[in-house]
């Protein structure tokens, strides 16, 4: 946008003495400012909103509380088990990560470099599944985890999210891993190194960018995941994840909104730290996922 | 998605020994399969099976008998207006939100792209907030920031003499659903514009320093030079959004839960209402909600399956990118 | 093009920042054990009485779930002492319904569901007893006999808490209540040129009219009329009880194959010319600008909320907001008065059965804690628990014992909240009672969608038109779905037919006696 307009100015003023590229600079960084202060008011709205009283939060007013309260914070945190819950997205999060980083990059080694029988099968099995919408597996998804004693568990919500992306992770891993050199496995046959370490210990330290765009995409996935902990722990108070703890602190407390916003900035302040911290790999593992 | 170019190869030396013969000598292949196929196979290749049954069946969830029934789910489904509502909103929801963040997301990261620019990091970082943002959080937000009565917006369109009335975003029939798209943008713009950064870092710094020789303006370089560098990521990136935005359920159960009367039902809120959630004096209806995810497994498997073949197309066009 | 190399730092990093926020977690959980608030000037209100039955050791916290609401407010006082005095833990959730209806069958569904609970609004009671949800009171409470004959007649009805012959449901609470009273805020009336009161509703007219001044004369900063409009029920609810003012002779029955349904006639009536005016009437209010905008996104709490906070000045919902308001708020001054009726009329309000359906709580049929369920469940079928119960919620959820609803302490304006539903509502005939084989119907009668509420809010919103024509349409669907229902409940041995539904002596200005 910032540009279009430069541009037509550009048409009447001389180039050198106005637009500069400092300049020019400038303008950009302005006008970017201004729509991504934009971009994050609504969250900023928020955390101002938790520290007001309920009819002040509806009487209009501006950024800066009136007369700032704290109240909200007690009775989120209280009556909305953010620790909790705060806890038990992490585990589903962290567990989820482990296991689907680890399984995908096997498989997706085996996938990418052994010439076992039956792969080009499985190959086309995962192709053929690589995009299904979670309506379609959900009630299975739910049934098999109750026959299986793990409908009310986090171990089951965390396996059953390890599901949700395996498919395009482990395709990630075999693109990656079919490209390295042969010449890496025959040395290391040479030196009489079994499948298993070789795979261990050469192939799955080179792969490290592919497995920070594993890591980062689950742990974006399974933080943002709803539909499934919605089915397995709505009703079971005690293993609410945060997405499904704010919801039904929502569907509780409807009224609460100061209580809603003050659980709502208790949830995110620690995630928007922790991902200031870990930007870089953040972006790292999303571009990988383009990059292939 | 390098991944689905991969070339399967069948190894010709092999096919002279007997087949179980090769699956022993690959038995340590398939210890390396193991993990990875019991989550596949459960969580995936399993509920797809379990799926098409349950579609065949009336069957209420709560260990009541199973009964057969053969297509009549499919029948009714293709005469049940809510379902085929759903089903279209579902895929306009895709039409509306995929090029508009694909847009948004692109203008922002050309800007961004200036390594110039010292506080290019500091807005990609606002920009990726609501990424990170739980969508119970964003719903509230929005809640709250939309409200017709005294919401933030409604004030300032309504200081700005826009309107007469408060605009009620999300409950009005006619605004709900794209309502809902906008604030998928906003939320998911982030990530996309991380694939366009990194789309855009393919581009050598030398064509820009050569353009600026030639007396190139910037926007020229951009639409002329730059952009055709990175269309053949468009299509990636699409293929990824687009899957993105058939899953919007978190967003619209935790906002409107597909109301009002239904305006914006997609489709998993649609299954998830006659499976879970059903209203009044409705049981579950399993073997219905199944047939539904059926039928709109089938119709997101087609057209990835248009989509690949896109990008394939868009690559063997551009081999450099592979 | 080269991905940017990521050295050993990455691991260590992300395992040292997610174990630390684990471990703040962790500190935050033990720190985020319940504080319970408890009200003494409210839990004086309540006594315990003494364990009715040998209990066992309890098996994990012993858990229960209603709507809350006012229910909430005597639980959350109720069940700490309750607790202390058995010496267990006890978890209480008051969920809002549409929570409910998805909630429970989860929890049925992945063995999570809590010991007792009230049944999703509308869910017939004889589904939940053929899918199992459900387990009898009868080897459960103790002296079952003596303590069921200490409820007023009419409390155990066939087909409402009983099936075939087995008690599934405690009818704890009376149905006789107006849920879409008119309830106001005095500083937005007086900005009217009316005065109801308690024995002077509104008409129609004036009801529009006062909507209209409200919205005009407060200069914008208020709207005259509010509903929880994302709340199904609340459409049907209103839109039937204005219909009931103006002659309509039906109830919207918790089970939905009876909705609607003229008890004198048997006919489905919700396309009468009653229902049409009253719609038509909600529409006049919509199209003169005087509904607080975004209804469709607020339920019937948020709603009520805004009123207390003086952004709309009525509300048509039922007694419960008068206790909540109190509690609230002591300076809020509003009143309350019948639902508006058409000039000239003065229907009663019907309801379908003595025993309010909704609060009818259950004992689970896998409950871990069915001895403490029976425990509560006894208790509060007794006068001590009932007039407790009366004391703390007054008059939005009555007593069923009537001896209760004397005896409990409730404000001036409460006994006045009960005495007008004394004269306004009337119990219509129970078909089950006469005809045990529609509880079969009920349970087998599968609800159109879109259903009545559905239908009101579609209409609302303009994304149906022509008032006539779709009830009348709903009207077909009903028909079909109870006479399939009807067909399939033959099929199974039911023995009914439609004529069961025809009470030709029933005037509905006075309760049905079978």
């Amino acid at each position: 946008m910032a540009d279009v307009a430069l541009s037509r100015s550009s048409a009447i003023t001389s180039r050198q003495s106005f637009l500069n590229p400092r300049r020019r600079r400038l303008i950009t960084s302005v006008v970017l400012a201004a729509i991504c202060i934009l971009w994050v008011y609504p969250l900023v709205w928020m955390v101002s909103a938790s520290f007001k009283s309920n009819s002040e939060i509806f009487a209009g007013g501006g950024l800066i509380p009136e007369n700032p309260t704290f109240e909200n914070f007690v009775r989120a945190w209280h009556e909305a088990n953010i620790g909790a819950y705060f806890f038990n997205t992490l585990f589903v999060t962290v567990g989820s990560v482990l296991i689907t980083t680890i399984s995908a990059a096997l498989m997706g080694y085996a996938l990418g470099r052994r010439p076992f029988p039956g792969r080009a099968a499985l190959f086309g099995l995962m192709l053929f599944t690589l995009f299904i919408p979670q309506g379609y597996t959900i009630i299975p998804v739910f049934e098999l985890l109750s026959n299986l004693g793990l409908g009310q568990s986090l171990w089951g919500l965390m396996l059953a999210t390890c599901g949700h992306s395996i498919v395009i992770f482990t395709l990630l891993f075999a693109g990656y891993f079919s490209q390295m050199p042969k010449e890496l496995e025959e040395a290391s046959r040479m030196d009489g190194v079994g499948p298993v370490k070789t795979f261990w210990y050469v192939m799955l330290p080179l792969s490290k960018p592919i497995i920070v765009t594993v890591v980062v995409m689950q742990t974006l996935q399974a933080w943002n995941d709803f539909l499934l902990p919605l089915v397995i722990t709505l009703a079971n108070p005690a293993l609410r994840t945060l997405s499904v703890g704010i919801y039904s602190f929502r569907g509780e407390h409807f009224i609460d909104w100061g209580g809603m916003t003050a659980g709502s900035t208790i949830t995110i302040v620690p995630v928007i730290i922790l991902f200031l911290f870990l930007q870089r790999y953040f972006i790292d593992g999303l571009a990988g996922a383009v990059k292939g | 998605m390098s991944a689905t170019e991969l070339h399967i190869s069948h190894a010709p030396a092999a096919t002279r020994q007997g087949l179980a013969a090769r699956i022993w000598k690959s038995r340590i292949d398939y210890l390396f399969l193991v993990p990875g196929l019991l989550i596949f196979g459960a969580f995936i290749v399993w509920p797809l099976i379990a799926s098409e049954y349950y579609s065949l069946l009336t069957w209420t969830g709560f260990g009541a008998a199973k009964k057969f029934v053969g297509l009549q789910n499919y029948r009714e489904l293709l005469q049940d207006e809510f379902f085929l509502n759903a089903f279209k909103r579902s895929f306009l929801f895709t039409l509306a939100t995929v090029p508009l963040q694909m847009f948004i997301s692109l203008v922002f990261a050309i800007l961004l792209n200036n390594k110039l620019l010292k506080l290019s990091t500091l807005f990609r970082t606002m920009i990726f907030l609501p990424v990170v943002t739980p969508v119970a959080v964003i719903a509230i937000v929005i809640a709250l920031m939309l409200s017709p009565f005294n919401g933030p917006i409604n004030g300032l369109l309504l200081d700005a003499g826009l309107f007469e009335r408060a605009v009620d975003f999300l409950g009005s029939p006619q605004l709900v659903l794209w309502t809902l798209a906008g604030v998928f943008v906003w939320k998911w713009t982030g990530v996309t514009l991380i694939y366009w950064l990194a789309a855009l870092q393919t581009v050598p710094d030398e064509l820009y320093e050569a353009a600026k020789l030639d007396g190139v303006r910037t926007w020229q370089v951009t639409v002329f030079v730059v952009l055709p560098i990175i269309a053949p990521f468009a299509v990636v990136i699409g293929l990824i959004s687009a899957i993105a935005a058939l899953n919007v359920f978190p967003l619209i159960q935790s906002t409107t839960q597909g109301g009002p009367f239904f305006a914006s039902e997609v489709m998993e809120v649609f299954i998830f209402r006659i499976a879970f959630a059903p209203s009044g004096g409705m049981v579950p209806q399993l073997g219905y909600a199944s047939a539904a995810g059926v039928l709109f497994g089938l119709a997101v498997m087609i057209l990835t399956i248009f989509q690949i073949v896109a990008v394939r197309r868009a690559r063997r066009k551009d081999p450099a990118n592979g | 093009m080269s991905i940017r190399r990521i050295d050993g730092l990455s691991r260590r990093a992300f395992l040292a920042s997610s174990s630390a926020f684990a471990l703040a977690a962790l500190a935050g959980r033990s720190l985020a054990q319940e504080v319970k608030n408890i009200d003494p000037s409210l839990a004086e209100k309540i006594p315990i009485a003494d364990p009715s039955l040998d209990l066992p050791p309890a098996d994990g916290p012993f858990r229960w779930l209603d709507s809350g609401g006012q229910k909430g407010v005597f639980y959350r006082q109720f069940f700490p002492k309750y607790a202390e005095a058995r010496g267990i833990e006890v978890v209480y959730d008051g969920l809002p319904w549409n929570e409910i209806a998805t909630v429970l069958p989860l929890g049925i569904r992945n063995g999570s569901a809590p010991d007792a609970f009230n049944l999703p609004n509308g869910m017939p009671p004889a589904v939940a007893v053929a899918e199992g949800w459900v387990q009898p009171l009868d080897e459960l409470i103790p002296d079952f006999e003596a303590w069921k004959a200490g409820f007023p007649a009419g409390s155990f009805v066939e087909g409402v808490n009983v099936i075939e012959g087995k008690t599934y449901g405690l009818p704890y609470t009376s149905e006789r209540r107006c849920s879409s009273l008119l309830l106001f805020n005095r500083k937005a009336m007086e900005l009217t040129e009316f005065d109801p009161g308690p024995d002077s509703p509104l008409t129609w007219d004036q009801f529009r009219k006062a909507a209209a001044q409200i919205t005009e004369n407060s200069g914008g900063s208020m709207f005259g009329l509010i509903m929880g409009g994302n709340q199904g029920n609340r459409w049907s609810a209103n839109l039937v009880q204005l219909a009931n003012r103006a002659g309509a002779a039906c109830a919207s029955s918790v089970a939905g194959c009876l909705t609607g349904v003229d008890y004198r006639t048997g006919e489905i009536v919700i396309d009468s010319d009653e229902f049409v005016q009253a719609m038509e009437l909600l529409l006049a209010i919509r199209d003169d600008g005087s509904m607080f905008p975004g209804i469709m996104s607020l339920n019937a709490p948020q709603a009520r909320a805004f009123v207390e906070q003086g952004g709309a000045g009525m509300i048509l919902q039922g007694p419960w907001n008068v206790p909540i308001w109190e509690a609230n708020n002591p300076d809020f001054d509003f009143g309350f008065t019948a639902t508006p009726a058409p000039e000239g009329k003065d229907g009663k309000t019907i309801v379908d059965a003595l025993p309010s359906a909704a609060n009818t709580m259950y004992v689970n049929a896998a409950a871990k804690n069915p001895a403490y369920a029976a425990d509560v469940f006894h208790y509060m079928g007794t006068l001590e628990g009932q007039v407790a119960w009366g004391n703390v919620v007054g008059p939005s959820d009555p007593p069923i014992f009537p001896k209760a609803a004397e005896e409990a302490e409730m404000s001036e304006r409460s006994k006045a909240v009960i005495a007008l539903q004394e004269k306004q509502v009337r119990v219509s005939p129970v078909v089950y009672a006469r005809s045990p084989g529609f509880t079969k119907v009920a349970q087998l009668y599968e609800e159109p969608t879109p259903n009545l509420a559905n239908v009101v809010q579609g209409l609302y919103t303009g994304q149906l038109s022509g008032v006539k024509e779709n009830l009348s349409k709903l009207k077909g669907a009903m028909n079909a779905a109870l006479d399939k229902a009807i067909a399939d409940a033959n099929a199974e041995g039911a023995n009914v037919r439609r004529e069961d539904l025809v009470y030709s002596d029933w005037d509905p200005s006075v309760d049905y006696a079978s």
